[in-house]
């Protein structure tokens, strides 16, 4: 396992210097400095502008302009926002909070619905429960999450008020309380639910397939000649079996959240890194974008190579080629 | 006498059904999918037709000029769909939406479909180094935040090339991973049989073989597979134009005239706005899935139904 995973590892490092490559040519196209973020966009003076692409390094060949660039990047200096004015790494840091507390929500909601759905299907497959979970679920598959999103803050935040429709926290209340916490959970509930409802189906497909198939096998049976209850013998023996392979598609959530994230985070109005970045590119503050770009497209990367490992860990054989 | 029975029966021989016959049949049979055609060819030929049906549904046919006396007007005998923010009629712009959200849905799959079906039976037919090279790079496509270089790319090709094709292109070119990986696969398996090996060695040259033999096999597959894209594509488009990152907001397309939803009092009290839209988003999608569904079931020849 260590083996394969070095070597997965290693792997990965031609991918992050090619995408890399990548973002720098995109940066290098973006009109202005969208690098550094030291030239001020309202100064115009060519003489000023000329001062600064020299003391920049921007007259450098392009090589050695990468080079400098992504060695400062590996140091986490990511250039200077030119909308807030601070390192963009401070901009960044402040939302990736938001981010993962909407990202963990969701897939706690994501298991959850699936567990549920899942488990009765596969208890009771053929049913009219079970079609009606499968026929639910390739509705909320077929469904853009960005028109449930819509939906949703009409039905439940306009209609009904159960939520807030926008931001993170309400402004009243003091930070650090409990009633502050309440008040992000009460946030965040919405958003996650529509992120999270996004993946749900093919858990609950999964989980549901995986259920049945283990419900014929040997030790089913036995466990059944023994006398064991059939709910045991669901939520204990099958059910351990089936979560198993279910792991695996942790390392594809990854980067489907951080695609849902930006359409998500921008419908609600949540403070994250997929509203920086949306609202990076409407306000031209190209150093952070180009820094949450090659951060997200570091995540994604991260996301598949879990997949893979954890495919790994779960089915030895694929270790082998 | 027997020999002339014999005879009729010669005349009438029982002809079986051809493949695509039988996958017509299934399909035909297919309620669901069935009503999701009709559903799908209605849509696009009202899309089609709206600059002629526009004179006749409103007063106002233009889409894309304010018109400050007629706004936000409620749903009534003469706008049946009532009128934007802007004073534009909600149906004509959702006809005429219609021709943007499917002509982008329709360019990019088509798009993606070229590209991944070359790249896939290429590398699939040729192997060694050529399929290594290729699937290293589809990888390379495939490890990228699609949402985020979309939006990247298209920040950065806005003004250089006309909007909408911009947005076509840019989607088609980073989307076509997912489908030569699925060709590639196919005509790995498919390459392995004799009529191919009987192909090459009477000559045939390999573009003649990939075309004449090894697609019309995989063709199945690969209508599926556009089916299913074809709607991913619209929704793609729809997002972005919903964010304000894909069609320019002048031209009407479903996902601009969602992104009016946007704005609290429309979303909590103007729901003819923006609702037309997103029940038309989402019948589109569905129906094209329900389709996607029925042909898979129709051209798989183990499916009994």
């Amino acid at each position: 396992m260590l083996k394969y995973s070095i070597r997965r590892l290693l792997g990965m490092i031609p991918m992050l210097i090619l995408i890399s490559i990548v973002v720098f040519s995109l940066a290098k196209l973006m009109p202005g400095d969208s690098l550094s973020g030291e030239i001020d966009p309202l100064n115009t003076n060519p003489e000023y502008i000329e001062e600064m692409r020299e003391k920049l390094g921007y007259n450098d060949p392009l090589p050695v302009q990468y080079f400098n660039w992504i060695t400062g990047f590996m140091q986490g200096d990511f250039g200077k926002s030119t909308k807030y004015k601070t390192p963009v790494a401070e901009v960044i840091m402040e939302k990736i909070p938001n981010t993962l507390f909407l990202g963990i929500m969701a897939l706690v909601i994501t298991y959850i619905l699936a567990f549920l759905m899942g488990m009765y299907s596969g208890r009771k497959p053929y049913t009219i429960g079970d079609n009606a979970i499968a026929g639910i679920n390739y509705i909320m598959l077929a469904i853009p999450s960005f028109v449930a999103a819509v939906f949703a803050i009409y039905f439940f935040a306009f209609q009904l008020n159960w939520f807030p429709f926008g931001g993170s926290v309400d402004i009243v209340v003091e930070e650090g309380t409990p009633e502050y916490w309440l008040s992000r959970l009460h946030h965040v509930l919405l958003p996650a639910i529509v992120l999270g409802a996004m993946s749900t189906a093919s858990y609950t497909q999964f989980l549901r397939n995986d259920i049945i198939e283990n419900s014929r096998k040997d030790y089913v049976r036995t466990a059944r000649a023994k006398g064991t209850a059939i709910s045991k013998i669901y939520n204990v023996h099958i059910l351990r079996n089936s979560i198993i392979p279910l792991v695996t598609f942790l390392g594809f959530d990854f980067a489907a959240l951080i695609g849902g994230a930006i359409i998500t985070e921008t419908i609600f109005t949540y403070p994250g890194i997929g509203q920086l970045f949306l609202d990076s590119v409407s306000s031209r503050d190209y150093p952070t974008l180009m820094a949450l770009t090659m951060l997200l497209s570091f995540l994604t990367l991260a996301g598949n190579l879990l997949a893979d490992l954890l495919y790994g860990i779960v089915d030895p054989r694929i270790r082998l080629d | 006498m027997a020999t002339t029975s014999t005879l009729t029966q010669q005349k009438k021989p029982e002809r079986s059904l051809s493949p695509w016959q039988i996958a017509r049949k299934k399909f035909l049979k297919n309620k669901l999918a069935m009503i999701s055609s009709v559903f799908i060819i209605l849509v696009t030929l009202l899309s089609l037709a709206a600059p002629f049906l526009a004179p006749y549904l409103s007063s106002i046919p233009d889409v894309s000029k304010v018109n400050i006396s007629s706004m936000n007007i409620t749903p009534n005998s003469e706008h049946w769909l009532g009128t934007d923010k802007s004073g534009r009629d909600v149906l004509t712009r959702l006809l005429y939406g219609g021709r943007i959200s499917l002509l982008v849905g329709f360019s990019a799959t088509v798009l993606v479909i070229s590209i991944g079906t070359l790249v896939g039976s290429i590398a699939g037919f040729f192997g060694g180094v050529v399929d290594s090279v290729l699937m290293r790079f589809t990888d390379f496509v495939l490890n990228f935040p699609f949402l985020v270089f979309v939006i990247v790319l298209n920040t950065i090709l806005m003004g250089i090339v006309d909007g909408l094709w911009v947005l076509i292109i840019v989607i088609g070119l980073l989307s076509w991973g997912g489908v030569a990986r699925l060709v590639r696969s196919k005509v790995l398996a498919e390459k392995e049989n004799e009529y191919i090996m009987a192909a090459l060695s009477i000559g045939c040259s390999p573009f003649k073989v990939i075309v004449k033999h090894l697609l019309p096999n995989v063709m199945s597959t690969i209508i599926v597979q556009a089916t299913l894209i074809f709607a991913s594509m619209i929704v793609v488009e729809s997002a972005l134009s919903y964010l304000g990152f894909g069609v320019p907001q002048s031209t009407p397309s479903w996902g601009n005239m969602l992104s009016s939803a946007n704005e609290p009092d429309v979303l909590q009290g103007k729901q003819w706005i923006w609702m037309p839209p997103a029940l038309v988003i989402i019948f589109t999608i569905l129906s094209i899935n329900f389709i996607g569904e029925g042909l898979k079931d129709a051209l798989n020849p183990k499916s009994l139904r």
